[in-house]
């Protein structure tokens, strides 16, 4: 008989590890040699529109007889940066501000924390747009920014709450009678701690900087003049891709999300199994 | 069961304390991003007349250059209902325009949620019961799928697919051109034949958080002790499940069905677009080419305030569901 409930022999994770990392590695080379590898030139108009996809044309071309696979190329560049700089801006942010306000419980602490509560029902999104839309004009520096900025919400919170159950281990008491101070117990002792907690949200707030790019721009606020996943898709869905039967036109740019968000996924579960199976299953 | 009144004012209070914080980012986040709220508020060119536009500056107190004042003005003329004159479609008010449109995403919003949290409950409870069959596994595959793509682009593949390839469902908007001309019943059908596709879109969009976190709460809730001291007791498998494990995952998944609706409006939003249906996230978009200010400014209230109304609805229905959270 088979024992469903017993459990499975820890995995190392370092497949998962080496999937993402080359995924990852495919995009920030395609987004770094974005004109060696694009047939053609950014926005180049000459061909004919509505070419079915071809030898010539990788992925066909749009209504405005752009390659659309040189689009694509050409669009990683900017999602992929927004993705990673964004991430990277909100998990600084939110790193920071959970843990300080785990580690520290007073009223100031207490006050931010209801702040976030309060904001996260409010849907990002819509926030996002009315900050957009009011700001003068909207290069990738700014879509950056206002991405980075408001994501940190849910991170903050979710950091805090295993900080405050990390202040209580016997670890920290330790270092606190070695007369270690308040910066470096939080720094050197309970952040390596939260390194798994740290890492799966770090994968869900890239993910959703991408997305987020992808849906201000399907919008029509993001930086008019870049081209990205969602402005591809914001110019097929605007100039009827669906009625000219152009799927070479519409599924690409959401097939590259989906690959790109998968490495990150795969990275993030990786190293939490790693994480895992170095420390032992004590660590839950 | 008796709800608590100390439970139902601290959740009131929480909720008017969100409603306050929305208002005071709308009003802010202009003036300091923006710089002349005067021109945003009350374009002379925009509304076409000088009159209109002396007028609602008046109203909002925008001559003067006290924030405070400003702010007293706006809060008087938000509790009368007014946010603004619409520039677009000019001289209809901003809330007027609101109003219309609210109904058609509050509907696709709350009809696929539900939708999507039932059929997240069912796939999740299916894959936490039997973990790492295939069915598991695909559900997981499909759940990081859906969650790695932007919502919208489900749209337009379902479009694709049954509205264009397939026929069976209008591609878009929210009835038919005949509408006016139709019976009671007809538009009733009308309006939900349209609504099929926006709903399904949305509902899948949404699916994967749910199955996601009701198997993790699922797959928790079969570990813990009282589980394994339910089997010692002898109980049978199907009430171990259901009685004990089922309704132990659900009450945690409930707060997380509050926050995901920011989520789902959020894509509504975009979503709203791809069918050309005509809630506030089309009103939101049209507002965006037009440089109707006012009007995404409103469109930003009416969302919040929405949000924190239906939250406020669910938290008064939560001790029904689980009375311990009266007590603390």
């Amino acid at each position: 008989m088979r024992n469903n409930r017993s459990k499975p022999r820890p995995r190392s994770g370092k497949a998962k590890l080496w999937a993402g990392a080359c995924i990852l590695l495919l995009f920030a080379a395609v987004s770094l040699a974005a004109a060696q590898i694009a047939p053609y030139p950014k926005n180049d108009i000459d061909f004919e529109p509505w070419l079915v996809p071809s030898a010539v044309h990788l992925l066909g071309t749009d209504s405005y007889g752009q390659d659309v696979f040189s689009q694509l190329v050409y669009g990683t560049r900017t999602s992929f940066l927004v993705g990673i700089l964004a991430g990277l801006i909100t998990t600084i942010i939110g790193v920071t501000v959970g843990v300080t306000a785990g580690f520290y419980r007073r009223w100031v602490s207490d006050a931010l924390m209801f702040l976030v509560d309060l904001l996260l029902i409010i849907p990002i999104m819509a926030l996002m747009i009315i900050l957009a839309s009011f700001l003068p004009s909207m290069g990738l520096t700014s879509i950056i920014l206002v991405i980075g900025l408001l994501s940190w919400l849910y991170m903050a919170r979710s950091i805090r709450s295993q900080t405050l159950s990390e202040r209580q281990r016997g670890y920290v008491e330790a270092a606190r009678v070695a007369g270690m101070s308040d910066g470096s117990i939080m720094r050197r002792e309970i952040l390596p701690n939260l390194y798994p907690i740290i890492l799966a949200n770090l994968v869900s707030v890239t993910t959703q900087a991408v997305l987020a790019e992808a849906g201000l721009s399907f919008l029509g606020i993001g930086d008019p003049k870049s081209v990205s996943w969602g402005t591809i898709l914001a110019l097929a869905h605007a100039n009827n891709a669906i009625m000219y039967d152009a799927w070479w036109w519409i599924v690409p740019p959401g097939l590259a999300t989906a690959l790109f968000c998968f490495g990150f996924i795969l990275i993030g579960n990786g190293s939490l199994e790693r994480f895992r199976y170095k420390r032992g299953a004590s660590q839950q | 069961m008796r709800i608590q009144p100390a439970y139902v004012a601290r959740r009131v209070a929480f909720a008017a304390a969100t409603l306050l914080a929305a208002i005071v980012m709308n009003f802010l986040l202009p003036r300091l991003i923006a710089g002349n709220p005067a021109e945003m508020i009350a374009s002379q060119t925009a509304l076409g007349s000088p009159e209109v536009a002396e007028a609602i500056k008046k109203q909002f107190g925008l001559e003067n250059d006290s924030l405070l004042y400003q702010f007293k003005q706006y809060l008087v003329q938000l509790a009368h209902g007014n946010l603004g004159i619409s520039y677009f479609n000019y001289p209809t008010p901003v809330s007027q325009v609101l109003l219309h449109a609210l109904p058609w995403t509050l509907g696709i919003v709350l009809i696929s949620t539900l939708l999507s949290y039932a059929a997240g409950w069912l796939v999740g409870i299916r894959g936490a019961l039997k973990p790492g069959t295939w069915f598991d596994n695909a559900a997981l595959a499909v759940s990081f799928f859906i969650n790695s793509v932007p919502y919208f682009w489900i749209g337009i593949l379902l479009i694709l697919l049954f509205g264009y390839k397939l026929d069976w469902f209008p591609m878009g908007q929210a009835f038919s051109v005949e509408y006016d001309s139709l019976s009671a019943a007809g538009k009733l059908r009308s309006i939900s034949y349209h609504a099929v596709l926006p709903i399904v879109s949305l509902a899948i969009a949404s699916l994967a958080s749910h199955i996601l976190v009701l198997r993790n709460n699922l797959s928790r809730a079969l570990t813990e002790d009282y589980m394994v001291l339910a089997r010692a007791k002898g109980l049978s498998s199907r009430r171990r499940t259901f009685q004990y494990g089922v309704r132990n995952a659900f009450l945690p998944s409930f707060t997380g069905f509050m926050l995901s609706l920011g989520h789902v409006v959020g894509g509504a939003i975009t979503m709203e677009i791809v069918f050309s249906y005509p809630g506030i996230g089309m009103l939101t978009y049209n507002a965006i080419l037009n440089h109707d200010y006012p009007l995404i400014q409103g469109a930003f209230l009416m969302i919040a305030a929405s949000i924190i109304a239906v939250n406020l609805l669910a938290d008064l229905i939560y001790p029904f569901i689980d009375p311990r959270v009266n007590l603390d």
